[in-house]
């Protein structure tokens, strides 16, 4: 195997830049899929039946909390790849556990959230709208709890290993699909929360 | 310490932060519907585009053509497939 010295660690061999460049095509596809389900959400938020509009079950608080979590691990797993590159492993795993316990914290407000809405007659089957919003977050919560256990695997894997060509290029694309699920979190705060209680 | 935080991160964190205080402004003011879907627009837009800039590495590599090329494509289908969507079934155009 081929590695060029010149380069960081995570693009020094042609299987590791495939890799990345594969992992920006899965992106892509994760786009479309977000997409559709903005369709549906977008399509059907007005159709409340019987149950509550957005206006009524959004809250500010939580979501706010949520955002910042959020955006604050997109920034640490940036921080822990830029550690990465400077060959500093025990801040490299540093930034990955403050990631993932951000990443935690994310996840259970979005439970307490799940909760609130259920609890306030707001269910999957109430109307089309909770329909598509439950969808919709739903599957963003689920990419987060997976991304959980894909970091924390890739964090064992650099204690065990150090950091090498192979764990330096799977933290890197961990952090691409990490900044992909806060991206998509910007999106849901902006026209699904922001514009539901305007 | 110091090396740990770079400038470039540091200050994309802090503009992303302001971006979101942007936003949180059409939930606060009393803003028309058209004026508050412009700022969101404008904020999400470019707070995506300063994660994949700033935080991605997107532009780093001899493979930054085939992977804006295929961020774009993937843009343009999700754009497609929202208000194709929305002028059919709910603008009624």
């Amino acid at each position: 195997m081929k590695v060029d010295n010149s380069l960081p660690l995570e693009y020094s061999t042609e299987e590791n830049n495939l890799k990345i460049l594969g992992f920006w095509i899965f992106i892509g596809a994760e786009i479309m899929l977000f997409a559709t389900l903005f369709t549906a959400y977008f399509t059907l938020e007005n159709r409340t039946g019987n149950g509550p509009t957005g206006a009524e079950i959004f809250e500010i608080t939580p979501v706010l909390i949520e955002t910042i979590l959020l955006l604050t691990s997109s920034f640490t797993i940036g921080l822990g790849i830029h550690a990465m590159r400077l060959n500093k492993k025990k801040a490299t795993m540093g930034f990955f556990i403050v990631t993932l316990l951000l990443g935690t914290a994310f996840l259970g407000v979005e439970i307490y959230e799940f909760t609130h809405y259920v609890h306030v007659g707001a269910g999957l089957q109430t109307s089309a709208f909770t329909a598509a919003l439950l969808t919709t977050l739903g599957t963003h919560g689920l990419h987060v709890t997976l991304g959980l256990f894909w970091g924390l695997s890739i964090l064992i894997q650099i204690k065990k290993r150090g950091l090498t060509p192979e764990t330096a290029n799977k933290s890197f694309i961990f952090s691409l699909y990490w900044h992909f699920l806060d991206i998509i979190w910007i999106f849901i705060f902006s026209f699904i929360y922001l514009k539901g209680m305007m | 310490m110091k090396e740990l935080f770079p400038l470039k991160q540091v200050m994309g964190f802090a503009f992303s932060l302001v971006l979101t205080v942007v936003a949180l402004m059409v939930y606060f003011t009393d803003m028309s519907y058209t004026m508050g879907m412009t700022v969101l627009l404008i904020t999400a837009f470019v707070q995506a585009g300063l994660q994949v800039v700033v935080f991605m590495h997107a532009g780093e590599t001899k493979d930054k053509a085939s992977i804006y090329i295929n961020i774009y494509y993937a843009l343009i289908i999700a754009l497609f497939t929202i208000f194709g969507t929305l002028l059919v079934l709910v603008w009624d155009m």
